[in-house]
């Protein structure tokens, strides 16, 4: 054979045809043959393990001695949420597979009716999620955010700081009353839209696309705990305290009772004092390669005006949104967040704003299931008095160090629901310690409000990776960002947040407390 | 009734139409020679284009640039569908990151001297695993038949991605991009890191490549066995084909298997001359074959190594010097299986 007849098909490298064994498998592909033969040998189980390791850690804690002042319902009670609080973490089994394990549970090891499980799972704060998730699928469908943004930079203009500023205004402003998922969804593809048109070589403005990205999920994420509808740990702490704290009979406990505004009293500073510390500390972090952004404006601004004037269907959307939001601080105190909410996306449906393949393809139902079963379980820790055991441990182990009360028990539980909402998602976080820090704070003579907000707005401090808020997911999506960006910011914005939250603890709610 | 129960299947006659086509389609692919080179979001990642795109010189070459993403989960992003996230930025006119990647591979192999500008394209598209974005592709083919795919992938995990792609092949060749983080067989078989697994599960030869486009010249190694001297001469065609000069090594373990080495090199010297490729050096050393052949090979564009012919089992117990070498290496490393 000489040299110049060969063909590199035939003579070369050989493509080898794919295993002919388990030929039916072989038409469903390799991954379903690599699934079976992952179901019958041990692969499965190392693949699985966290599962495996978390019903053992159920199991043993079922089966140790009951502990003094625990009734064996709230053994089981507390080792179910050992195992899902593992579960949550770890992912072995897709999410929605832990409220699964949390309903037959309190059926099977609990005993308790079925039918009291199914309306455990059902409560304003559950409607509210659902009715939330629904609004933000209709809300991002109407493609507000290049008119959002141009109105935005003829505010701000063109200089890259003032831009990252008014989109965190703007993007707060928003998420505080729609949920930061809605208004990330809905800003990513204007912050996206801004560093194309600054630059096509990503490369080369990775700086100014981290300052405009954080702009965003930051925005999002500072005002998710503004306002009551600002997400969904906001509804399940205002349901706690309901549940736990009010009775009908006791005047005193009317103030538990938190409606709209009173809920925006205590926490919109929060949001406020945050809204300048975020531009500083991205532009601290991130040093822009440049700050004039006006080529990107213009060119916006040219695809603003060719998508025509704004339509009639736009100016409903702000009419039904506007709604929506009147309808929250004005009557959830009698109806509810989560009828507000439900109505807010029923009216959408009604006029056609939306049609329901795209409120059903774009909500993840598995995340109300999540959150319904959660908020049960945590009602289950309450009234099993598993959650006054923890509390009480809580506060004997803190009492050592002199954290059993005032700014140490705040600090603590801050600092513990922080490390928690970095790891698992936050309103799970909230649901599941929600009961425990209340039921701390009422043996510690400590204010339930004061440790609820606390709670909630930790559960929002989150920031060290990708994963830790659902804005961060959103932008993570973008692919302009790197991991370890997000931990770059992060640990300075939780640092000066804390402390922040302390202050307004501290000085701020005594204040208002009365009110 | 239970006639209208039975299972039906396709007659004899349709059975045989089918295969025929399917042995048809596989006859037509096996004229070509297929590179699958796989990038992620890493701009480093394109090295595996450029080295589809210098070995696959020729008009019966085809390149398919894979890029494989996984499915978005929705939870944590707060219920809200990451994928709705994903169709506002497709709504806007914005890339989705993988597009965005194969764009660039693309100029990178316009920047090889393949340039797609004036063949004919088309595109197709089809749902995977419930996500909307599904898959993609776009298929251009020159004038000369050949084919340049940019294929993006979506598959519940990237490793099986990659996989599930062969089957829609086969390849002659998968070239993927460096780890980040090696582990050894035992730890690889449990671990999720994709260009450990990917290499171990390919059916097909794999090139694991490292920055070494500037160096010159195929190490091609060989332990005697006629495994071996098959590989020697599929990696040595290649290496003729693109002009790259070839160096034959043989290690051996002991003093007592020095001559045995340089009877290995010989030998495979007279089969590549009996084929008309020319050698432009023979070596051989003495010492633990896996840990030679790394130091010698670190001055080569490519080291090649062939799979001893173990399975799964026997390379998690016994080792296998090949993977050794694909792991340990600074310079790229083509496995020939």
């Amino acid at each position: 054979m000489t040299a110049a007849a060969f063909s590199l098909a035939r003579d070369s490298l050989q493509a080898h045809l794919p295993a002919q064994r388990f030929v039916r498998m072989r038409r469903h592909g390799y991954q379903r043959l690599l699934l079976l033969k992952s179901q019958i040998n041990i692969h499965y189980f190392w693949e699985k393990k966290w599962f495996f390791i978390a019903l053992l850690i159920g199991f043993i804690i079922i089966n140790l001695p009951t502990p003094q002042g625990l009734t064996p319902e709230g053994q089981t009670v507390l080792a179910m949420s050992a195992v899902a609080t593992i579960l949550f973490i770890t992912e072995p089994v897709p999410l929605p597979t832990v409220p699964l394990l949390i309903i037959v549970g309190e059926v099977v090891l609990l005993r308790l009716s079925p039918d009291r499980v199914a309306q455990s799972l059902m409560s304003d704060s559950v409607l509210f999620i659902m009715g939330s998730l629904m609004l933000a699928v209709a809300i991002v469908k109407q493609r507000l955010d290049r008119r959002i943004a141009w109105l935005l930079v003829q505010i701000t203009g063109t200089n890259l700081y003032w831009i990252s500023f008014g989109i965190t205004m703007v993007c707060g402003a928003l998420a505080a009353f729609v949920g930061e998922h809605t208004v990330a969804a809905m800003m990513l593809p204007v912050g996206a839209t801004l560093i194309t048109l600054t630059s096509t070589e990503p490369k080369k403005v990775r700086n100014v696309a981290a300052i405009i990205l954080f702009s965003i999920a930051y925005g999002c994420s500072i005002a998710g705990i503004a306002t009551p509808s600002g997400g969904a740990r906001n509804a399940i702490i205002i349901n706690y305290w309901q549940q736990f704290f009010f009775n009908p009979l006791v005047p005193e406990s009317y103030r538990f009772l938190v409606d709209y505004v009173t809920w925006m009293v205590y926490a919109f500073p929060m949001f406020l004092l945050r809204l300048p510390i975020v531009t500083l500390l991205l532009i601290w972090t991130f040093r822009p390669e440049t700050t004039d952004l006006s080529r990107a404006v213009a060119r916006l601004r040219a695809q603003v005006e060719m998508q025509g004037p704004i339509k009639p269907s736009d100016w409903l959307t702000f009419a039904l949104f506007g709604l929506t939001i009147a309808g929250w601080i004005l009557y959830s105190g009698t109806v509810g967040l989560g009828t507000v909410a439900i109505g807010g996306a029923l009216l959408f449906l009604v006029t056609g704003l939306v049609r329901w393949e795209d409120i059903n393809s774009g909500v993840n139902w598995g995340v109300v299931l999540l959150y319904a079963a959660a908020v049960s379980l945590g009602v289950e820790m309450k009234d099993t008095g598993a959650a006054e055991w923890v509390a009480n441990s809580m506060l004997s182990f803190l009492g050592s160090f002199g954290a059993d009360r005032g700014v140490g028990l705040w600090a603590a539980v801050s600092l513990l629901t922080i490390a928690v909402s970095n790891t698992m998602t936050a309103g799970a976080a909230v649901a599941v310690f929600g009961p425990v820090v209340l039921n701390a704070a009422q043996m510690s003579n400590s204010d339930p409000l004061t440790i609820g907000f606390i709670t909630a707005i930790s559960s929002a401090l989150g920031y060290l990776t990708a994963a830790a808020q659902p804005a961060f997911t959103i932008i993570y999506a973008s692919g302009y960002l790197k991991q370890k960006d997000f931990f770059k910011i992060g640990w300075k914005m939780m640092f000066v947040s804390f402390f922040l939250l302390l202050f307004l603890a501290g000085f701020y709610w005594p204040l208002i407390a009365d009110r | 009734m239970v006639s209208r129960l039975k299972r039906t299947t396709l007659s004899y006659r349709q059975e045989r139409a089918l295969e025929k086509t399917l042995q048809n389609i596989r006859a037509q692919r096996r004229n070509r020679f297929r590179v699958l080179a796989c990038i992620n979001e890493d701009e480093d990642s394109l090295i595996t284009v450029r080295f589809a795109a210098r070995l696959a010189p020729d008009n019966d070459c085809d390149i398919i640039i894979l890029f494989v993403r996984p499915i978005d989960q929705g939870l944590w992003s707060g219920g809200l569908q990451v994928r709705l996230a994903r169709q506002n930025m497709l709504e806007a006119g914005l890339d989705l990151p993988g597009v965005s990647h194969l764009k660039k591979a693309l100029e990178v192999l316009k920047e090889e001297g393949v340039d797609t500008t004036g063949w004919t394209h088309e595109t197709a598209h089809e749902d995977a695993w419930g996500d909307p974005a599904g898959d993609n592709k776009v298929v251009y083919t020159s004038p000369d038949d050949r084919t340049v795919v940019l294929k993006l992938k979506t598959a519940p995990e990237v490793t099986n991605g990659i996989l599930d792609q062969y089957e829609l092949g086969p390849y002659n060749l998968m070239i993927l991009g460096e780890s980040s983080s090696w582990r050894g067989d035992k730890k690889s078989w449990f671990s999720k890191g994709v260009v450990e697994r990917v290499t171990m599960l390919s059916p097909c030869s794999v090139l694991v490549a490292r920055d070494s486009l500037d160096k010159k010249g195929f190490l091609i190694c060989t332990d005697g066995t006629s495994r071996s001297m098959q590989a020697v001469r599929r990696a040595a065609v290649l290496a003729h084909t693109v002009g790259e000069p070839i160096t034959l090594f043989s290690v051996a373990p002991t003093t007592a298997a020095r001559s045995a080495a340089d009877e290995n090199v010989e030998n495979a010297k007279a089969l590549l001359k009996a084929l008309g490729i020319a050698v432009a050096n023979s070596r051989t050393a003495l010492g633990a074959p896996a840990k030679r052949i790394i130091e010698l090979g670190s001055d080569y564009k490519v080291i090649v190594v062939t799979d001893e012919g173990r399975s799964w089992w026997q390379r998690m117990w016994r080792g296998s010097v090949a993977y050794d070498v694909v792991r340990g290496a600074r310079t790229s490393v083509l496995d020939v299986r």
